[in-house]
């Protein structure tokens, strides 16, 4: 456990400031960050926000010796794909360290692929490679559910589920793990490993996002790139969440990412089908034409765009 | 006459080569236009020029007395390529805060040099030019080598990194001491004094620049003693330990008969002093690589050049030619000690002594870009009038990469010489340790020495002892420039 | 006798706090540390035996600490242990710090053999003691 940001109180302090507290660790300003980064997910920040300020207290609490355990930090992210947890677990990390209770801040981003070898003997030294890695962390593994393959009894998985419950309850003080994925999947997993579910402190759960925050959001994209929808534009994309949304392999924030990569490359070949000069506006302007030429809008469409 | 007060003739410009005396400038030695080649040896030099000579003429005098010229105009230049061999003043500034000095860069091609020589080229760039009558005073400042010419060098025979692996010894600053007194000990007394400095924890002692072969110790007792007692020393402590036998000598060949002599006995370092020449120096140089023994050079006689602001060649010079000639470690100045060495002076020796790549760096002295072309690095070393209570100055200053030589810090301790070593070396590892742990030497190195003293009495004595000794004087050599660049004239 | 090999064999033997500062030290410098021990130390035995591969791309001294304890389990207080960090910037690519972290509880030290050759010159051999108990 890092030594606590703050000195100790002088003996006899008996009423703290939980605000002035707050505002040493600089907490806040990771919160607002949050927000201001993070387009909706109202559930998420409110469950960030408490987490943040048990830890604060809890942090007074060892300080003034009422408590000595570090506390079970360890998470599960649930949610479908695009809905904000890497980023959410990222910021986390940057609570967690400036609350003191990881050391170094840093996420390392995991899958099931970094963790389980490819024959017998090369599991165990690929998990701790990447435990050591993570020390001093977060530890992010996605879609941790391929982990557990109930099917193949002979599966490497249930070697790196082993290394890791035991780090996770050994090397509290020098690493949080986050586990993340699907909210079904990620239950079945944690039914058949109660392992897992007993070291867990924090559930978090990402909803989906509105269309109205889609909409957000992708404007949010384009204006970080210097482009904007005009109103024909807006429209447009409008109608593309929606019907975007009833089709497979939607997620989220990914795929209005891709989505706009898209309209981009559309864009530009419009520019160049057209003779002429082009103009600022031009250049920065998505049209319902970039927009509606996907493939999105097509009835008969069994792909995404 | 006086060449340089002469005018141009009367009925305009005159033949490049008719017969008779003309301006140094007027014979191509100034170009204001020229662009150096990055082929180019570069050199700027210090100009003081007689009253009344114009500041350009004496520059472009510097130029070509160093190159090609002499004091009349020669028809037999007209059978060479002249343009090429003649050196180019480029550009002079006025010294900031000096009145009546200025630094004239001078670019010479590389066709002039033989390639490998320090002999060659320093008789080239400070050969006659020195004594040239219309200057009053001229200083060799600094110089720039093209790559081309750096790799004809061989370079330090052993280096930083081959040396630490060699000694096993990462991490810290090395630490000596000179055998005191300087004269007068027989070679059984001079070598108790190796064993006792070296078991309490040196990791060298070193010979002094005039132990050589006397009536009270010729060189073999010396050889033979020294190396008994570094064998003891080893035995006592796991460390691998040296002492730099001195093996400058009347004669090459004596030196050569000392040096393996000393290889033969087992020792893992030999030193000459700088007065032995250029040329005996890179000939150590190439034996040294020859015979895997680590090369230190004392630089005796220093001095006598390098100290007047004024007059002579910097010492940043001399450390470039030393690194080109391949010694593996050259006596760098100790800021805090009793020698001649402004901090700022001090650092960029330093950088030309470590780095691969120096930047212009005018308040340390330096005025051109140095490539070193992986060049082995050259161990700096600090010595004179320097104590275990100086310690965290000196690593904050020097760094770890570099040779402290504690003489009378070590010999003078009141309990003795072992004493005296253990000392250094306790002070010297409680300061890395809390470097490495993220305190600030500046600000807590005097609680940092305190607290390692309290599980050391050897090193609460030391403190005790010189806890006042100082040597503020004001340095005669300091780096002259303003913060921006000086306009050209 | 006591080896004073590495960087702070003067001081009083490092405590694991002060071992884990030298440690992020290293890693804070984008060194890998390795873990080595042995039961010769000679200081031309160059190779000591790896506890395991040096450290690459750690962040933290944990991991260290961890792997220290390990090999401590196995060695400690029987063989020599030592921390180092390895540089691989060009120009060094070499160890840049070496500390012992471990040690025999006794430290038998070295024999000094003495070979008279011809005159007065003697050639030296260095020996280590074998450990009590070390074997390999």
């Amino acid at each position: 456990m890092a030594e606590p940001l703050t000195p100790v109180p002088a003996p006899g302090e008996t009423a703290i400031d939980l605000h002035k507290e707050l505002a040493e660790t600089q907490v806040a300003e990771v919160l607002d960050e949050l927000d201001r980064e993070l387009v909706g997910l109202a559930p998420v920040k409110t469950r960030i926000r408490e987490i943040a300020a048990l830890l604060v207290v809890d942090r007074v609490r060892r300080r003034m010796g009422l408590t000595a355990e570090t506390p079970t930090l360890h998470m599960s992210f649930t949610g479908n794909p695009g809905t904000g947890k890497t980023t959410v677990a990222l910021r986390m990390a940057e609570i967690l360290y400036k609350l003191g209770y990881i050391r170094r801040g840093h996420l390392v981003s995991v899958t099931r692929d970094d963790l389980v070898g490819q024959y017998i003997g090369h599991t165990a030294p690929k998990t701790k490679e990447v435990l050591k890695k993570a020390m001093g962390g977060v530890l992010f593994i996605d879609e941790a559910y391929y982990l557990y393959r109930p099917e193949n009894e002979r599966d490497y998985g249930q070697e790196a589920i082993e290394i890791l419950l035991q780090v996770m309850e050994n090397q509290r003080d020098d690493l949080v793990v986050i586990f993340a994925g699907y909210a079904d999947r990620m239950d079945k997993f944690f039914r058949a490993n109660p392992g897992f579910r007993s070291r867990i402190a924090h559930h978090i759960d990402f909803p989906d996002y509105t269309d109205a925050e889609l909409m957000a959001i992708g404007e949010m994209m384009l204006k970080s790139l210097s482009y904007h929808f005009d109103a024909g534009g807006a429209a447009a994309f409008r109608d593309y969440i929606a019907a975007r949304r009833k089709q497979p392999h939607f997620a989220n924030a990914r795929s209005i990412r891709n989505a706009l990569d898209r309209m981009r490359m559309r864009q530009a070949n419009r520019h160049f089908a057209h003779p002429g000069l082009v103009t600022l506006d031009d250049l920065t302007t998505i049209t319902a034409e970039d927009v509606r030429a996907s493939r999105v809008f097509n009835q008969d469409a069994t792909k995404p765009d | 006459m006086n060449v340089l007060d002469k005018k141009s003739p009367p009925g305009g410009k005159r033949s490049r080569y008719a017969a008779g005396v003309m301006e140094y400038r007027e014979m191509g030695y100034w170009q204001p236009d020229y662009e150096p080649k990055d082929t180019d040896i570069l050199a700027v030099f210090r100009v003081t020029p007689q009253d009344g000579v114009d500041p350009i003429e004496a520059a472009a005098a510097v130029a070509g007395e160093s190159s090609t010229a002499t004091w009349t105009v020669v028809w037999t230049d007209r059978l060479t390529a002249c343009e090429k061999y003649r050196a180019k003043c480029y550009r002079v500034d006025p010294v900031p805060n000096a009145p009546g000095s200025y630094f004239a860069f001078i670019a010479y091609d590389l066709d002039l040099f033989e390639p490998g020589s320090i002999a060659n080229l320093s008789a080239s760039i400070i050969g006659n030019v020195f004594g040239f009558k219309p200057l009053k005073a001229l200083r060799l400042e600094d110089m720039r080598f093209p790559v081309a010419y750096v790799k004809t060098f061989q370079g330090p025979a052993t280096g930083i990194v081959v040396e630490r692996e060699r000694l096993d010894k990462f991490g810290r600053p090395l630490l000596g001491a000179t055998v005191k007194p300087k004269l007068g000990l027989s070679g059984r007394n001079y070598g108790r004094v190796v064993y006792e400095a070296l078991k309490g924890g040196l990791d060298f002692t070193k010979d002094d620049e005039n132990i050589n072969s006397q009536p009270f110790m010729h060189w073999r007792d010396r050889f033979l003693y020294c190396m008994e007692a570094v064998a003891k020393a080893e035995a006592a402590t796991g460390e691998t330990k040296g002492t730099y036998l001195n093996v400058t000598a009347a004669t090459m060949e004596d030196m050569y008969e000392r040096a393996d002599f000393a290889k033969q006995l087992g020792s893992v370092i030999v030193m000459i002093d700088l007065v032995v020449g250029y040329t005996a120096i890179q000939s150590m140089a190439k034996w040294a690589r020859r015979n895997d023994v680590i090369l230190h050079l004392h630089r005796a006689g220093h001095s006598t050049y390098t100290r007047q602001k004024a007059h002579g060649v910097s010492f940043r010079v001399i450390a470039k030619w030393m690194r080109l000639a391949g010694v593996d470690h050259i006596h760098a100045g100790t800021v805090v000690g009793k020698l001649e060495g402004d901090p700022n002076n001090v650092r960029g020796y330093y950088d030309i002594c470590r780095e691969d790549f120096n930047p212009v760096a005018l308040e340390h002295g330096i005025f051109f870009d140095q490539h070193w072309a992986s060049l082995n690095k050259l161990m700096p070393v600090a010595s004179g009038g320097i104590h275990a209570g100086q310690m965290h100055q000196l690593i904050d200053l020097l760094g770890e990469d570099c040779v402290l030589q504690f003489g009378g810090g070590t010999i003078g301790h009141p309990m003795g010489i072992a004493a005296g070593a253990t000392a250094n070396r306790v002070a010297l590892e409680a300061m890395i340790f809390a470097r490495n742990a993220g305190r600030d030497l500046r600000a807590e190195g005097q609680q940092i020495l305190e607290d390692a003293a309290k599980h050391c009495l050897p090193l609460r004595q030391a403190l005790e002892t010189w806890k006042d000794v100082t040597f503020n004087y004001t340095s005669t050599d300091t780096p002259d420039f303003v913060p921006t660049a000086t306009p050209g004239f | 006798m006591r080896v004073t090999q590495g960087c702070f064999s003067f001081l009083p033997d490092l405590t694991d706090a002060d071992i884990r500062t030298q440690v992020q030290y290293c890693i804070d410098k984008g060194w890998a540390v390795n873990i080595e021990f042995t039961d010769d130390p000679h200081p031309r035995n160059t190779y000591w035996e790896m506890w395991s591969l040096p450290a690459f791309d750690v962040k933290d001294a944990a991991p260290i600490m961890l792997e220290l304890d390990a090999c401590r389990k196995v060695h400690g207080g029987r063989k020599y242990i030592r921390l180092s960090g390895f540089d691989s910037t060009h120009g060094w690519e070499s160890v840049r710090i070496s500390f012992l972290v471990g040690r025999p509880q006794e430290e038998p030290g070295f024999i000094l053999t003495r070979n008279e050759g011809g005159g007065q010159a003697i050639q030296y051999t260095l020996q280590a003691r074998p450990l009590p108990g070390a074997s390999a």
